[in-house]
């Protein structure tokens, strides 16, 4: 065997050592990308929850004042029901948009009832109500701040082919349709 | 951001070891001192400087598991709980979703003065501590971005060195200090008995280092804190910007902070903690610059004020 063979055998070996240590190296931080956004995602997630639990309190509360506020208050269940049987983030991002907005049209009917504001109940109910909402805004920056990087990693060469070859996919952001639904709904006592 | 994670835990490695290093060396030297004065051979500098290496190694132990709880007792810390106050609570609870980091405990320092620090060994035991002072005098925007910088520490692992290099330059002062005494006025009478150890050049040089090296060890903790906070404040203060999206309120909160940063219960070991020096202008007379633990705060301010691109800044 000539030296010559014994280089090139060298060479090829730890060229393969090196590309398999790159590809490994990427595959992990994908990975770990990947399951940060999904851990981001449960955090969302748990606000919601929160949100859900709370809607049917609400609900009867205002039920007690506002007799006649059928409607609004059948499209805030119907609302919740959807989010409750959201599969995918964006199904999720629709549900919680409409249910920002039937949640913000009972406030409005709310107001015509001063019994009802009055109600310790109530505004203790709107209180918790207003900190699951600023909260839920505070997951959602933390959550696309983590897809962000995801994608950003699976987009990027050489990522991308790593990403085809394993089958990583681009993540939907949590997006807000309008710009006055980021905030938490102001409401005043 | 993570790379910041892996370099603050290699610090603290390295700076656990070179206290422990040091200590050890302190303990040395003295025993050889001894062996200098007494002439009994080499028996103390041995003796010491095993006892020292055992203290150290006590110490660093210590200093890991249970550095929070002293430096929050030693700054007078107490806890607030959500009905003491919603306000504040609520704000860490939101801010540390943002962060992404579980949420930390809150302690309130009952001073007038307007300051904040965070502590704990990591994200999952992270404390932050506000005075009441800065709870009462900022506005909400302001004290979010009080508390994203300090979420920002703890994220970054900034608080558990920051929080282990408290008891050793701690440790560090009040060893030398006794130390330096003892080698000072100790001793100095007994020398006369004459048979002392072989002496020659080697003693002399060895036992003036070891003077030198203990009268300047304060000195010595002192770089090692300012080496460690100065960048530290900036990326945070970057860091936090992130958290709250809003730069212009840490920014405004700064403009407060500066005019009345000053805490009666912090000292010279806790100082590079806080978000601003809490040791107020009397205290920083010479080599201004050179001693200062925090960067200054016009600088800061005007760096968030050019990432806030002119947005609510006052």
């Amino acid at each position: 065997m000539g030296v010559g063979l014994i280089v090139l055998i060298v060479v090829v070996v730890g060229g393969i050592l090196i590309i398999a240590g790159v590809i490994a190296g990427f595959f992990n931080s994908m990975v770990s990308l990947r399951n940060r956004a999904d851990n981001a995602w449960h955090q969302i997630d748990v606000q919601l929850r929160k949100r859900y639990d709370l809607i049917p309190n609400l609900v009867e509360t205002v039920k007690g004042y506002a007799k006649h506020e059928r409607e609004t208050l059948e499209k805030v269940i119907a609302a919740r029901k959807i989010g409750i049987d959201a599969k995918t983030v964006k199904e999720q991002a629709q549900a919680e948009n409409m249910l920002t907005d039937t949640l913000k049209s009972l406030f409005a009917v709310s107001e015509r009832y001063p019994d009802l504001k009055a109600d310790v109940h109530f505004s203790r109910l709107m209180e918790e109500l207003n900190g699951i909402e600023s909260n839920i805004a505070y997951a959602r920056q933390f959550f696309n701040d983590t897809v962000m990087k995801f994608n950003t990693r699976i987009q990027t060469f050489p990522g991308n082919i790593m990403a085809k070859i394993f089958n990583f996919n681009v993540k939907d952001y949590f997006e807000i349709e309008e710009p006055a639904a980021r905030g938490p709904v102001k409401v005043e006592f | 951001m993570y790379e910041n994670i892996a370099k603050n835990r290699a610090k603290t490695a390295f700076i656990i070891m070179g206290f422990i290093f040091f200590i050890s060396l302190i303990g040395y030297f003295i025993g050889f001192y001894f062996d200098y004065s007494y002439g009994y051979g080499n028996s103390y500098s041995i003796t010491l400087l095993i006892f020292a290496l055992i203290i150290a190694l006590a110490a660093s132990f210590g200093s890991y598991y249970f550095s929070d709880r002293i430096v929050l007792s030693i700054a007078g810390a107490r806890p607030v709980s959500k009905e003491d106050n919603p306000r504040v609570y609520y704000m860490v609870e939101g801010l540390s979703i943002a962060a992404g980091i579980p949420e930390p405990k809150i302690y309130e320092i009952p001073d007038k003065g307007m300051n904040a620090f965070a502590t704990g060994r990591n994200p999952g035991k992270g404390v932050i501590v506000l005075t009441r002072g800065i709870i009462e005098g900022l506005s909400d925007e302001e004290l979010k971005g009080v508390i994203s910088h300090e979420l920002a520490h703890i994220k970054n692992y900034d608080i558990l060195l920051g929080t282990v290099v408290v008891v050793f330059v701690g440790m560090i002062s009040i060893v030398a200090n006794i130390m330096g005494r003892m080698l000072l006025f100790g001793g100095r009478g007994r020398r006369s008995s004459k048979n002392s150890s072989g002496g020659g050049i080697i003693t002399l040089v060895l036992l003036v280092i070891g003077i030198v090296f203990i009268l300047i060890s304060p000195l010595i903790a002192m770089i090692i804190r300012m080496a460690l906070s100065r960048n530290r404040e900036y990326l945070a203060d970057s860091t936090g910007a992130l958290i709250s999206r809003y730069p212009a309120g840490l920014a405004n909160a700064l403009r407060k902070i500066k005019e009345n940063s000053e805490i009666r219960s912090a000292n010279g070991a806790t100082a590079h903690l806080f978000i601003s020096n809490p040791l107020g202008k009397s205290s920083v007379v010479m080599f201004k610059n050179l001693f200062n633990t925090h960067p200054p705060i016009e600088e800061r301010i005007r760096r968030l004020d050019e990432m806030s691109l002119g947005v609510g800044v006052k």
